[in-house]
């Protein structure tokens, strides 16, 4: 042990070296550059793969959980709520509601454009109340967008689709959107 | 039957390829701000000693791990670039798994004045030589093309 | 189980770019802590890190690199990580140490250098998404938090000048602390709702930025704290929880996540009515919505209340009930772990009394501070207590 310090305010100091976006473009600070390069192949597990094969059919697979009486989308194996395995696939309608959405005036590289991109989360119908995923949205301005809209899927042509979540290209508003 | 389905076609269930994409910028620190720009206009390194258990750091640190006291300014010195090769292996394959064209002797070396050493490339000609405390002496990059990098020490060679 | 007291907190400042590396950001933290405590590295028993993913630092096992500036060389060492919870979970992690039994003393440190992740740390937040279902959207991490936000203004009514005033309180009371990076004197709601729109319904100045930094602190069994100081600080409570991944499947208005962990809590600190019994809050405040989904994620008002309480008033330093004093991580940084400074380190200076202009009038007894990480689902929540 050693004598404490005794300053009447904490933090009594900010310790630490200030370095700027300048500093760094002008190589005023010595540093050392690296860039990976990392593969992955990611397995997709039973259920995914069924979800992504019937994305590619052109259709929407959500399980069923029996002990919590809930059908899943995206489905999954097991149920993470009760532990217990899932069971019958369910086909579901490719339309479905407007959770939530986010108008983004940042591209995925996070580089402003003008024009945004309308994205959010649908809950898919046929699935359990709240249960879907995210997506784009199109057919749509940003001042029709709304919480509560019904959406249906705008799927790719047959020979295009690959089996993957892009297989939809966006959600568009059902009969103009309306209840 | 859903998830408890058997997996009897092997070309069901699917992968997904991808990449994990990202560049990155390491400062070299206080300490090693300091180490890499002295060696970037001279031809020797710089070294901390620390005032409490007088170990003395190469490449210098801000602090002694052991002692976990910060070391100041006055305690740096310079030192020579040669060394003493404390033990070293010879890499035939790189990274990948993928042969050389050239072998590559890799060292530690206890570097002189003092307690720390330091990992380097032997230029050699012979891969077969035991070099076990032989010394060495670090080689540079010319000064106008060195960057503030570990790579500004070209290699080390037998002195 | 036994009680735990803090003797001892210091961090660094916090800046997009610090020249510091990791290692010599702990050593300055702990420095610090320890100077406050009156220790040496040998009167630590224990040391816990926690760390973001390595994916910023650019660092695999990062806490491994770390150890010799967190003074753990030689010693048992633990790092432990949930995102953005652990800058309260580090320090639950440090407490568990204690409170079994297995050391007298333990350090808590928490590093972050989110500007070695070049241009930007997006790049390493675009990895968290599902590879499968979300990354093939090229999602903006930033989408994430404006879906959840939306959902919390539309399911509750909220308007955007109402959490516009998180901002604005929280980068003015940040002037008074000396590590932080975003504080401004003069900025207003105007301000916040002219700056340039992220993603609907996120601004610019609703967000707050990535930084580098460290904190730590010291816990010690109550047994011994008489040899450190006359007026402990203790532990009260602490809770941790998380929800599914499955974020899609959630309803975003209410983070239930952090109202189990805060339960958990309550119980070990003996609290039934949190508004009244708790003087000031250190929620985790990254977008200004979150302070207010936060409060009332803590149990500490009504669904949909938190934004009323801004717009009165009782969430400010002078307030009925204030609400981040530190600045949070709106006006001091993000430094993901280390923000543990402004939040728990906070929670033990306020309740000392030397948070000099920061500091909430009154005599504040108890304090609790939240973290929140992941895909919006980890709550961690801690609560210190005056003697």
């Amino acid at each position: 042990m050693v004598k404490k310090k005794e300053y009447k305010e904490w933090p009594p100091y900010a310790p630490g070296t200030y370095v700027r976006e300048s500093d760094i473009r002008e190589k005023k600070i010595t540093y050392t550059w690296w860039e990976p390069e990392v593969q992955y192949s990611w397995s997709l597990g039973p259920a995914m793969s069924k979800f992504l094969q019937g994305l590619k059919a052109g259709k929407i697979y959500g399980i069923h959980c029996k002990r919590c009486k809930r059908v899943i989308v995206p489905p999954r194996m097991f149920c993470e709520y009760c532990f217990g395995p899932t069971e019958e696939w369910v086909e579901l309608k490719d339309t479905g509601i407007i959770e939530t959405f986010s108008i983004s005036y940042l591209d995925p590289d996070a580089r402003r454009i003008e024009e945004p991109i309308l994205v959010g989360v649908i809950s898919i119908d046929g699935a359990s109340p709240q249960h879907g995923f995210m997506h784009y949205f199109g057919e749509m301005t940003k001042d029709d967008i709304k919480i509560g809209m019904k959406v249906k899927a705008v799927w790719k042509p047959e020979n295009e689709r690959e089996g993957s979540i892009t297989d939809i290209i966006y959600f568009k508003p059902l009969n103009g959107g309306e209840d | 039957m859903g998830s408890l389905e058997k997996q009897t076609d092997p070309t069901s269930p699917m992968h997904w390829r991808g990449d994990m994409q990202a560049d990155y910028f390491y400062p070299s620190g206080v300490a090693g701000d300091k180490f890499f720009k002295h060696m970037m206009r001279s031809d020797t390194f710089l070294a901390s000693k620390c005032t409490i258990c007088n170990k003395v750091y190469c490449p210098p640190r801000l602090y002694c791990e052991d002692c976990f006291e910060e070391i100041p300014d006055n305690n740096w010195k310079e030192v020579p670039p040669i060394g003493a090769v404390r033990l070293f292996t010879v890499a035939k394959l790189n990274a990948h798994g993928k042969k050389l064209a050239n072998p590559k002797i890799i060292a530690l070396i206890d570097i002189d004045g003092t307690d720390s050493a330091m990992l380097g490339i032997i230029a050699s000609n012979d891969i077969n030589k035991d070099i076990t405390g032989v010394k060495v002496k670090a080689v540079f990059k010319p000064k106008d093309k060195r960057e503030g990098t570990i790579k500004d020490i070209l290699y080390f060679e037998e002195i | 189980m036994k009680e735990v007291a803090v003797i001892g907190a210091g961090m660094t400042l916090f800046r997009r770019h610090l020249l510091e590396t990791g290692k010599e950001l702990s050593f300055l933290a702990t420095k610090m802590a320890m100077e406050d405590a009156g220790l040496e590295k040998d009167d630590i028993d224990m040391v816990v890190m926690g760390s973001a993913p390595d994916a910023f630092d650019g660092i695999h096992m990062k806490g491994e690199n770390l150890i010799d500036g967190s003074a753990a060389v030689g010693k048992p060492y633990v790092r432990v990580f949930n995102g953005g919870g652990t800058g309260v979970f580090a320090p639950i992690a440090g407490w568990w140490h204690v409170a079994s039994g297995v050391a007298d003393i333990c350090l808590v440190v928490c590093e972050e250098k989110m500007g070695n992740c070049y241009p930007h740390p997006q790049t390493a937040f675009r990895h968290i998404w599902d590879p499968i279902l979300d990354r093939p959207l090229t999602p903006n991490l930033l989408w994430l938090f404006a879906m959840e936000m939306n959902r919390y203004m539309t399911v509750y009514g909220v308007k955007k000048e109402d959490i516009a005033l998180v901002s604005v309180k929280n980068k003015r009371n940040a002037v008074d602390h000396p590590c932080a990076q975003l504080a401004d004197p003069n900025i207003t709601v105007e301000d916040v709702l002219n700056s340039e729109i992220m993603a609907w319904p996120v601004n610019r100045l609703d967000v707050s930025p990535p930084s580098d930094g460290a904190a730590a602190l010291i816990f010690c069994n109550k047994d011994i704290v008489h040899k450190f100081t006359d007026d402990p600080i203790y532990v009260a409570g602490t809770g941790w929880s998380i929800d599914s991944t499955m974020w899609t499947n959630r309803d975003l208005s209410f983070p239930r996540y952090l109202a189990q962990a805060a339960k958990m809590a309550y119980k070990m600190a003996r609290i039934q009515n949190p508004r009244k019994e708790i003087d000031f809050a250190e929620p985790y405040d990254p977008f200004s919505y979150k302070e207010l989904h936060h409060l009332e994620g803590l149990l500490l008002c009504k669904k949909g209340e938190a934004p009323i309480l801004t717009r009165e008033g009782v969430t400010q330093r002078d307030g009925d009930f204030p609400v981040c004093p530190s600045g949070g991580l709106l006006g001091v940084g993000n430094p993901i772990a280390a923000t543990m400074g402004q939040k728990v380190c906070e929670l033990y200076w306020q309740l000392k009394g030397v948070a000099g202009k920061r500091q909430i009038p009154g005599d504040p007894r108890i304090g609790v501070a939240n973290a929140w990480g992941d895909i919006m689902q980890m709550g961690t929540v801690i609560l210190l207590k005056r003697g």
